[in-house]
């Protein structure tokens, strides 16, 4: 026997480390993008202005701020990140209390306004109020900075 | 004597099955696939919120303040365009979102005199029973008449 197949026939295998390493990449990453949506996204019909002039989020830190709607839109209560917050002035004050220290870590927030565009502004009035009123107690000299959240399609947009 | 021939043994080789790891990994990766909802075609409208009086916007103490063009929004029902838009008696009553972006972007300061500059504060009131497309139907039109300094403000009691 040659020295050749001294070990006989050859194996051939294939190299299935990088696809591993490429899977749990994507694994982790649909992971983390799925908690965050969690978190930020409740299901809602968002307004949808026609020609808009509203542009994409920018890049900055910001907190989500939704308010929940039941099946007409109609308010049942609020969400801050991923705590809930009831309707009237017990929910607004808890609401209040809890952006101020978020304000005054970081003056630069962005606040995202997720609304219903069915949610009448008697809902919203006093989050834009509480928000007004959080970044005053919190010290800042600039004022409350929000982003009113819409939908609406890249081929619509101008 | 002949001598016993040597058995010549290969040392088993050592090897992880990756293939049930595989096989539910790619189960966890198409779940994500199918149930993650990307915030597709969402937008936003910035918006400042001034301090109620206007005290930290107030830089020079000697400033007069602008008087704001209030624009006040009523929804009349449920259906999109059936809302009830109104300025201030001496202006005339837009029938609609477009007459109001008309009207402001005519009247705006830029290449032609007009009554109002593009940081002219703008507050739009809703009343309360207000739809929010509606109240964001009226912030987008003042935002495309090309005004910068736009507010919700709280109907007069």
């Amino acid at each position: 026997m040659t020295r050749l197949h001294e070990r006989g026939p050859a194996q051939i295998e294939a190299n299935l480390t990088p696809m591993i390493d490429i899977t749990f990449l994507l694994v982790v990453f649909f992971v983390v993008v799925s908690t965050i949506s969690e978190v930020e996204s409740v299901e809602m019909e968002l307004p949808k202005p026609q020609p808009t002039a509203s542009a994409p989020p920018p890049e900055q830190t910001r907190s989500v701020l939704n308010v929940l709607p039941d099946d007409d839109g109609e308010a049942t209560g609020y969400r801050l990140n991923s705590v809930e917050y009831p309707l009237g002035p017990t929910g607004i004050g808890a609401l209040r209390t809890a952006l101020i220290p978020m304000l005054r870590n970081n003056p630069e927030l962005r606040i995202n306004l997720r609304a219903d565009r069915r949610t009448t502004q008697k809902h919203i009035a006093p989050l834009l109020n509480a928000i007004t009123e959080a970044n005053t107690s919190s010290g800042n000299q600039t004022p409350a900075r929000v982003n009113l959240v819409v939908v609406t399609r890249r081929n619509e947009t101008e | 004597m002949r001598e016993p021939r040597k058995v010549r043994r290969q040392t088993p080789r050592v090897g992880l099955n990756l293939t049930p790891m595989i096989d539910v990994v790619f189960q966890l990766l198409i779940y994500f696939l199918l149930a993650t909802n990307f915030a597709l075609g969402e937008q936003v409208f910035r918006m400042d919120l001034p301090e109620r009086g206007g005290s930290t916007m107030m830089n020079d103490p000697f400033d007069i303040p602008e008087e704001p063009l209030r624009i006040k929004v009523l929804s009349i029902a449920t259906e999109r365009e059936t809302l009830s838009v109104t300025l201030p008696p001496q202006y005339p009553r837009p029938g609609d979102l477009a007459e109001l972006e008309r009207f402001l972007a005519e009247n705006r300061s830029g290449d032609t005199i007009g009554l109002f500059l593009a940081d002219h504060p703008i507050q739009i009131v809703p009343s309360p029973e207000t739809r929010w497309e509606h109240v964001v139907d009226v912030f987008n039109a003042v935002i495309r008449a090309g005004y910068r300094s736009v507010h919700f403000s709280d109907p007069e009691p």
